[in-house]
């Protein structure tokens, strides 16, 4: 699904991605971790299409097209969903009526019609049970005066009204208690299928015994210095990454 | 006509002969220069719709009446908007500003109690350009104010905003409030003057201006869930100015306001 080869970006002028290579197949759960700074929100971006940051070198293909190609509502409409780790304040935009139109953006690019109100409310309702958000709170503005647990669930909730291929998870666990953070996750594990893909990106293996992984990936100075298996995961929660990094300073 | 169905559905009547208004709906359509009188104790509804040329309004709130104005400016126009409120009497006031336009409100609180309420956008694209002033005197003590106007300008469009709230020696006890909170994008400029003139000392007088950009954090988060960036930036305003529409001073125009606004943005 997604192919990503010796990606490059920089911001200005400081390089932030040295060489990313990673491969996601439909129904992969892949978690990314690493150190702060190490360059994860920044890869997030990058294939979400911020155009903050430049790619310098490198190819991404997802679905067998070169995803650089396209700007970022055009890679949403392709199937890519960015969680955000700070999700935006929209003062005055209720969340159903920019949900209605995100929505219908999305089947406008795979040619259906928009949907009636009454599909359009349906859907709300099943989505926002799936990840125990209160009905109410589509009636509000997009984030606004959320608490940091509703705005997480909030976006795991686009995400099941969007229903992408590829769902990148920047961060979504920081700044969750646990019964939030299990909403988060189990909600995220329900909306998976087997043509669907997910990519993680965590500081907390806490996260990754709700939401199991197929890959972890060790994200280290704009590199993956090293992928395992979900017991990577537990290691690093033990360990920490210095043993790793200074496998990395060694090599 | 955006007019037309405001005025339906407040069942607006012209303005009488002398121009003394009581209770219910009224309209001065295509305004000349007019006086008005709520007389003491109505409970009024005003529309005030622009043609194109200047006009001049005058307009007493007598003792105890209640005015509601809903202006829409939507020609090339100058327009000057007097009030005169009394005592215990209230003007509120919505303002919606499509146009090149100049537009000036004056509200006097003359009698103590007396009460004026504004709530303003103009919302400007292309080569626009706008003024609105609102000026406040606050002439006698124990009055309340409170004016918020909102600015969004795109394109190459300038718009502009003045306002004074003036107290008087005697006008203690005033409460006012005064706002001017603005956006624009591109080439587009707003100029915001808010003044306060203050001679009494038992007051409590706040105001406040800022000029800002679109949030582009805000727009990133729409387009990454599908939003064009027109469709983005238009939501947004729609977002900034939904607070004014949905505060109407008339019951039921919600809706027709902002398709008035939607229809402007869609030219952005």
């Amino acid at each position: 699904m997604l192919k990503v080869e010796n990606l490059h970006a920089s911001v200005g002028d400081k390089e932030i991605l040295k060489g990313i290579n990673l491969e996601v197949k439909a129904g992969e759960v892949h978690a990314i971790m690493g150190p702060n700074g190490s360059g994860k929100s920044t890869l997030a971006s990058v294939l979400a299409g911020n155009e903050k940051f430049t790619v310098t070198a490198g190819k991404v293909e997802f679905e067998g097209e070169n995803l650089l190609e396209y700007n970022i509502e055009e890679r949403s409409r392709k199937g890519i969903f960015l969680g955000f780790q700070y999700p935006v304040e929209i003062p005055g935009v209720t969340m159903a009526n920019f949900m209605k139109l995100a929505v219908n953006e999305q089947r406008k690019a795979k040619g259906l019609e928009p949907l009636t109100a009454a599909e359009y409310l349906k859907l709300m309702r099943e989505k926002s049970a799936i990840v125990e958000l209160d009905a109410k709170l589509t009636q509000r503005a997009v984030n606004e005066g959320f608490s940091g647990g509703e705005k997480k669930k909030n976006e795991i909730f686009q995400m099941a009204m969007l229903n992408p291929k590829l769902a990148i998870l920047d961060e979504t666990d920081s700044g969750l208690d646990i019964d939030a953070l299990r909403i988060v996750a189990t909600g995220v594990t329900r909306l998976k299928t087997p043509e669907n893909a997910t990519v993680v990106i965590t500081h907390y293996q806490r996260l990754l015994d709700y939401i199991v992984p197929d890959y972890v990936h060790v994200l280290y100075k704009g590199r993956i210095i090293y992928t395992g298996d979900k017991s990577l995961a537990l290691k690093l929660e033990k360990e920490g990454y210095d043993w790793l990094i200074n496998d990395y300073k060694e090599e | 006509m955006i007019e037309k169905r405001i005025c339906e559905l407040i069942a607006a009547k012209p303005l009488p002969e002398g121009g003394r208004i009581t209770d219910g709906g009224w309209y001065i359509g295509e305004y000349g220069d007019c006086d008005i009188v709520v007389t003491t104790g109505s409970k009024a509804i005003l529309v005030v719709t622009d043609g194109d040329g200047s006009s001049d309004i005058n307009i007493d709130v007598e003792r105890g009446a209640e005015l509601s104005i809903l202006s829409l400016v939507t020609s090339h126009s100058a327009m000057n908007l007097a009030v005169a409120i009394a005592e215990d009497a209230a003007c509120r006031m919505t303002q919606v500003v499509v146009s090149s336009s100049d537009t000036r409100v004056v509200a006097s609180l003359m009698e103590r109690g007396a009460e004026f309420d504004m709530n303003g956008v103009f919302l400007l694209v292309e080569d626009d350009k706008a003024s609105v002033t609102a000026d406040v005197n606050h002439m006698a003590s124990d009055c309340r104010s409170n004016t918020r106007v909102k600015g969004v300008a795109t394109g190459k469009s300038h718009g502009s905003f003045a306002g004074l709230v003036y107290v008087a020696p005697d006008a203690q006890r005033t409460d006012s409030v005064q706002s001017s909170r603005n956006i624009t994008s591109g080439e587009a400029r707003i100029e915001t003057m808010p003044q306060l003139e203050i001679y009494a000392d038992d007051v409590k007088c706040s105001h406040g201006a800022t000029v800002g950009q679109m949030n582009d954090d805000a727009i990133l988060y729409m387009r990454q869930r599908g939003l064009s960036l027109a469709d983005a930036k238009r939501l947004q305003i729609e977002g900034f100015v939904d607070d004014v529409v949905l505060h109407s001073v008339v019951e039921g125009s919600e809706a027709i306001l902002a398709e008035l606004l939607a229809e402007k943005l869609s030219k952005m």
